[in-house]
């Protein structure tokens, strides 16, 4: 399996247009990595970069260490998988699956067996002799990503592979995908503008904004711990709360809210400096107004969607809080409420 | 109403257009002396007199070759041509169609005549047949190019794309993908050049080789000095080939001639 090594890579397109602004990625063998970001943020100009469709403006990209940035695409060895799928209408599923083992002039007998195992992978067994326009989109999906793994190519690019696929179908794909790229351990880089899928599926989330790298961590972390307002709010809904450092104590600081207090990590701001601190609205608890503790505040609004309730309230000063609460109880708009937060469940953003 | 009307309508133009067809097919089985309609008495007599004329079979033996040789070429240039247009032009794009077109935009006369004088100016002449096929050539690309861009126009650059990942080099991703998924507009294409080669008169009057007359040139000089049904049974064979030529395309290569 391949490591995929990238130094400074940027993309000017014409004179102005920083596609890519200068990102470095290290990619370990058999991980899975989603590039996500708004749409316009570079996605795609990156993994067109790494699949060598776009040229290289400055920076290199290296496979197991041998710069690749002057191999065209045919000579990668990469297996990509388009949006649209972009699977060869005039051939059978099979048909396709063959085209790069032809390429690689593979003898007949080890074709005939790459590709009937490859069919299983993607359970497609029985519609090999189908043509795409016969196929529903998840089956086409599946060919497409069939056609890219039967090479077995040191690297798998996916560029918003599930976005022409309906919400349930979407989800199952979410889990086909990870799973195959799993048990087949392949290098894979995934670019998304849902977070949804980013954090399901990756090993690895790379948060981009405007051409530049905002942050790379593991799903629970950029969840968790955030670097920005834009990475925070990105990656899930979220709570801004301002704040100041009352203590400091070691490496933990001590911050007072209006939520009560918080305990961040220090930073090497002092005391009496002001915070801005990330909160999940997950992490808030609303209990009666009768419970005796916790902040008191109104339901503006809330909604019932399923699994969980969403609610708006408003605090005693007036400023507006997201919270998300299994559906138990439900407390409707006007009740007087009160709220209670985990000291630990706070995480500090750069100071406003 | 409106309907019955619109459709009696058009009837009525297919044989205003048709009609001369039919009377020059029906003057052809003639068995008088003379060009007349109706045909005095059936026969195949002016066929026979065209199979036996040494110069008209001559002539059509020059028409087909022609015409396939038109075809070959402007199927290859009107192919490229349109690959480049629809996938490579940026700014001259607009440039490129309006020179590819204008063999169709211009008056027949003017291509041949500035033709006539292009020829004689680089020393090409018209002691060969060179320059006779140029001008064929110059005549049926734009019905290559226009079908090819047509079907171009539905052709996802992804495919190519997706090619070019799995291992293929560009003459591979082109004979492998793109012209097979292009390949009714390219016949299609191929097939109007053949047709209006096979059909052109201007062009082949001008540039025209000794010994080198086309079926309607050889027609034309016949006409100046005769007056036979004979006339009516090359015509006839003429409409014959070009429909001949249209049903086996279809029918042997299975296409659908596509939308403009
Ligand atoms: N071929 C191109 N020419 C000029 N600008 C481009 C081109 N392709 C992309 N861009 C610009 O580069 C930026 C990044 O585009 P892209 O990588 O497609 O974003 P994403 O995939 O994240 O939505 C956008 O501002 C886009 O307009
Ligand atoms: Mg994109």
């Amino acid at each position: 399996m391949t490591k995929v090594t990238i130094r400074n890579l940027t993309k000017i397109y014409g004179q102005a247009i920083k596609a890519v602004d200068s990102i470095s990625l290290e990619i370990p063998s058999g991980e899975f990595v989603s590039l996500l970001g708004p749409s316009g943020c570079g996605k795609t100009t990156t993994l067109k970069m790494l699949a060598g469709f776009e040229s290289v403006t400055s920076g290199s990209i290296a496979f197991d260490g041998d710069d690749v940035v002057a191999v065209p695409p045919e000579g990668r060895d990469i297996g990509m998988v388009f949006q649209n799928y972009a699977l060869f209408p005039h051939m059978t599923v099979r048909g396709n699956l063959a085209f790069g083992l032809e390429m690689r002039k593979v003898p007949k007998a080890e074709m005939q067996r790459r590709i009937d195992a490859t069919l299983d992978l993607v359970q497609l067994g029985p519609y090999a002799d189908r043509y795409p326009r016969q196929l529903s989109g998840g089956q086409q999906q599946r060919v497409a990503i069939g056609r890219a793994l039967v090479i077995e190519p040191r690297i798998l690019l996916l560029d918003e592979p599930l976005a022409n696929l309906d919400a349930k179908l979407r989800e199952e794909m979410r889990v086909f995908i990870r799973d195959l790229q799993r048990r087949v351990g392949i290098t894979t880089v995934y670019v998304t503008h849902d977070q949804a899928e980013a954090m399901t599926m990756s090993d690895r989330v790379v948060v981009m904004f405007g051409g530049k790298i905002a942050q790379q961590a593991p799903p629970s972390d950029i969840y968790d711990y955030p670097v920005s307002r834009e990475v925070a709010g990105f990656v899930g809904q979220v709570n801004f709360i301002d704040g100041f450092v009352a203590s400091v104590d070691g490496d933990l600081a001590c911050i007072e809210t209006p939520f009560g207090p918080a305990e961040v990590p220090a930073k090497t701001r002092g005391r009496g400096s002001a915070v801005t601190l990330a909160l999940r609205p997950e992490a808030i608890d609303i209990v009666p107004d009768t419970a005796g503790h916790g902040i008191p505040a109104t339901v503006v609004s809330s909604y019932f969607s399923g699994a969980i309730l969403d609610y708006t309230l408003a605090m005693a000063d007036g400023t507006k809080v997201d919270v998300k609460t299994i559906a138990r109880t439900r407390f409707e708009p006007g009740a007087q409420v009160r709220l209670s937060v985990d000291a630990h469940r706070f995480w500090p953003i750069e100071a406003a | 109403m409106a309907r019955q009307a619109l459709n009696i309508y058009s009837v009525i133009i297919y044989i205003f257009l048709l009609l001369p067809i039919a009377v020059v097919v029906g003057a052809s089985f003639n068995s008088g002396e003379f060009l007349t309609f109706p045909p005095q008495g059936f026969s195949l007599r002016w066929y026979v007199a065209f199979l036996n004329n040494e110069v008209f079979m001559r002539a059509i033996r020059t028409s087909l070759w022609i015409a396939a040789v038109a075809m070959v070429v402007s199927g290859i240039i009107g192919t490229m041509a349109a690959v480049y247009y629809v996938n490579y032009a940026a700014r001259s794009k607009e440039t490129i169609r309006i020179a590819m077109l204008s063999p169709l935009l211009l008056p027949e006369v003017l291509t041949a005549i500035s033709l006539l004088f292009f020829v004689y100016a680089v020393g090409i002449g018209t002691t060969t047949m060179f320059g006779l096929l140029v001008g064929h050539v110059l005549i049926t690309l734009p019905f290559v190019f226009m079908n090819v861009t047509s079907s171009l126009e539905g052709y996802d650059p992804d495919w190519s794309m997706a090619a070019q990942s799995l291992g293929a080099s560009r003459w591979t991703r082109f004979r492998r993908i793109t012209l097979p998924l292009i390949k009714p507009g390219v016949f299609s294409g191929c097939l109007f050049a053949f047709v209006i080669s096979f059909d052109v008169f201007t062009i082949s009057f001008m540039l025209k080789s000794i010994g080198s007359s086309t079926l309607p040139i050889q027609l034309f000089d016949y006409l100046k000095t005769n007056y036979t049904p004979e006339a009516a049974a090359v015509s006839t064979v003429s409409i014959v080939v070009t429909i001949l030529v249209v049903i086996i395309s279809e029918k042997v290569l299975g296409l659908r001639v596509h939308r403009f």
